[in-house]
């Protein structure tokens, strides 16, 4: 049944986006940069505009299959993963976005406000995604009187995507290292180690993922809520999988997508990294350290946000 | 093995007698029964006394008037986002406390001991990371008027600042600011330049004598070199004496009144305990966030070399606090008047 409704939902909403050129909301970034939502096997993906005017693509969810049989040892076993629906981010969060949560940016390159933030701590940007959930009046998932600021997966707030939802997005229905094709074209698609010159660049200047989203492979790397163990495909739970239970001191947290010092090999869509939090450092220097944000909707709090969209 | 210790012994004595015979004194915060306070002690770590004594409020980051006769400090009320850290002085002995300005941090004292720096709070939502400053202002103790740096507007993300003894100049790292990804600086204190000192670290912290600088030259180690302070493009010299402990956190130097002695934190590297009323989680080290273990030592600054903590004798430097809990920015000073009971 409710299924059912994701589809009249969305057949709605694309009939309401139909013909529309995207909102310049990022202050000029251009969304024009059109996906192929073809042959994804799911419901197409939606754009949508939230209460304080950020882009992001809503999913409508499904099942894929994550991991990869010809990659690093941590990408095995490949299985069967289903994900619910949730909001992603169209772009990685910006300087501009990061400066409207009152935070105090601790990026290397801050020349450009569309540029993405960096040397984020995970903690850093598990704050940003509590103070935008308060900027839009929803409930923060994650409590600050933690030591990991624990995630309720059930609020409606703002958190760091699952490392499984992370890859269902960006391999975007395509069972392949990359979702456009072979490595060559990966030029065409991210900011990596062969075309970034040692830098980050304005988020949305390369070409958008099947489901229309920028930046997956490139720019900067982005923090998942999971902890990272190089086993966990062996054991990990077929419906929303959260990644293992923290193990205590030293916990690596999962980072995912290539960045602007990337190798092709480490933009691939199943690449894991596991990466220290650095929230026991006061000043975090891993300048390829940035996030995305993601959210679950009610939904009629996604018939809001496609209004918002008219 | 008993003449080891004996020499060990005896050594240790001799840095402890030059304390206890040298007058001095060392403030610094100390979160005792749920509570940040600040202590006076004898340099030696002897007659160790709560000086602020107010277990309801939270009093942190002390700083002495180069006379000896006020202590600047900040203080905590309310909880996360929605905490307000204001600045506050006293006399020596913990009277005469004076509420000077609210949303600033890391007060610092201009050589006269007559105006009090400080750093303005980024954003009106608080945030607990040492860097989020915007700007620097001037409390003239005289007047009670606030004035901005003359470059004020070009200054951010600054910490842990403090003047030159000649005045000419405000020592301070900046993190993610004014073009800078991490630097310390020497920022002109009646002017606008700016001079990249090109030392690794943080925390920089000059001599009363004005001809050296300690820092952290990153989270392991502690540095002391010659500095130039009088010259238009001040220079640090020779890292010649480095204090190094691989295994845990060493931070906030400071040096005694004399130019000959250094105190520091030092404890294992970890983000706070949420457990722990008036703190806030990140990394330790920073102004409110609980140190769990975190003592303070003295070592003496007229040697030169290593000084591997882990290593030593332990005739090489003095602990002072033994409590581990969360003993940081110590800071020195010759009494300008006696040390009261506090209120």
């Amino acid at each position: 049944m409710q299924k059912l409704f994701w589809c009249v939902l969305l057949a709605a909403a694309l009939l309401i986006s139909c013909g529309k050129s995207a909102p310049d909301s990022q202050g000029g970034i251009q969304s024009g940069n059109k996906a192929d939502r073809s042959s994804s096997g799911m419901g197409a993906p939606v754009d949508v505009l939230t209460a304080s005017g950020i882009e992001m693509v809503f999913l409508t969810g499904g099942e894929f299959l994550m991991g990869s049989a010809t990659g690093n040892s941590d990408e095995i076993p490949t299985h069967k993963v289903r994900i619910s629906a949730f909001l992603m981010d169209k772009f990685e969060v910006t300087h501009e976005m990061f400066a409207k949560a009152q935070l105090p940016n601790p990026s290397h390159w801050q020349d450009n406000p569309k540029k993405p933030v960096e040397r984020i701590r995970w903690r850093d940007a598990k704050q940003y995604c509590n103070e935008r959930s308060l900027l839009e009046k929803l409930k923060p998932c994650y409590n600050e009187k933690t030591p990991d600021f624990d995630c309720d997966f059930n609020a409606n707030g703002y958190r760091l995507p699952t490392e499984a939802e992370w890859e269902y997005a960006c391999r975007a229905g395509v069972d392949a290292p990359y979702d456009f094709g072979q490595a060559d074209k990966l030029r065409l698609f991210a900011w990596f180690a062969d075309n970034a010159s040692e830098r980050t660049h304005v988020v949305g200047e390369k070409k958008v993922n099947r489901w229309g989203i920028f930046d997956l492979y490139g720019n900067v790397s982005e923090w998942c809520e999971d902890v990272y163990s190089p086993t966990y495909y062996q054991q990990s739970a077929a419906v929303d999988p959260a990644g293992p239970l923290n193990p205590g001191k030293d916990v690596k947290r999962v980072m995912r997508g290539g960045s602007w010092k990337a190798s092709a090999d480490m933009c691939r869509a199943t690449l894991r990294q596991g990466e220290r939090t650095g929230d026991s450092d006061a000043c975090f220097f891993t300048d390829y350290c940035g996030f995305r944000c993601v959210r679950r909707a009610t939904p009629e709090e996604l018939r809001q946000l496609m209004t918002n969209r008219k | 093995m008993l003449l080891a210790a004996s020499f060990s012994t005896g050594a240790q004595s001799a840095l402890k007698e030059q304390l206890k015979a040298s007058r001095f004194k060392i403030a610094y915060e100390c979160y005792v029964d749920g509570n940040w306070e600040i202590f006076v002690m004898d340099a030696d770590g002897s007659r160790s006394l709560n000086l602020t004594g107010t277990p309801n409020i939270h009093e942190h980051y002390p700083q002495v008037s180069p006379d000896g006769s006020k202590i600047c400090y900040s203080v905590d009320e309310g909880e996360g986002r929605e905490a307000v850290r204001s600045l506050h002085v006293m006399d020596i002995d913990g009277r005469n406390r004076q509420k000077l300005t609210e949303h600033a941090r890391e007060p610092f004292w201009r050589p006269d001991s007559k105006v009090i720096g400080f750093l303005p709070q980024e954003f009106p939502k608080f945030n607990v990371i040492d860097y989020s400053t915007k700007g620097m202002s001037f409390y003239d103790l005289s007047t009670g008027r606030i004035e901005p740096h003359p470059n004020s507007t070009n200054l951010q993300h600054l910490y842990n600042p403090s003047f030159a003894p000649n005045g000419k100049w405000i020592v301070s790292t900046v993190h993610a600011g004014m073009g800078f990804s991490h630097a310390i600086l020497a920022i002109e204190a009646e002017g606008s330049r700016i001079v990249d000192l090109k030392i690794p670290g943080c925390r920089p912290c000059l001599s009363p004598d004005g001809k050296q600088i300690a820092w952290g030259s990153g989270d392991h180690e502690l540095v002391a070199a010659a500095i130039d302070l009088d010259s238009d493009l001040p220079a640090v010299g020779k890292w010649r004496l480095r204090i190094q402990d691989k295994t845990n956190e060493t931070y906030h130097v400071d040096w005694s009144p004399d130019s000959r002695l250094l105190s520091f934190s030092r404890g294992p590297a970890s983000k706070g305990d949420p457990t722990k009323a008036g703190t806030f989680q990140s990394a330790c080290e920073i102004v409110g966030v609980y140190a769990a273990g975190w003592n303070l030592y003295a070592v003496s600054a007229d040697r030169e070399g290593i000084v591997d903590l882990n290593h030593c004798p332990d005739t090489d430097f003095l602990t002072l606090t033994t409590n581990g809990l969360s003993n940081k920015e110590s800071a020195w000073f010759l009494p300008g008047r006696s040390v009261g009971s506090g209120q």
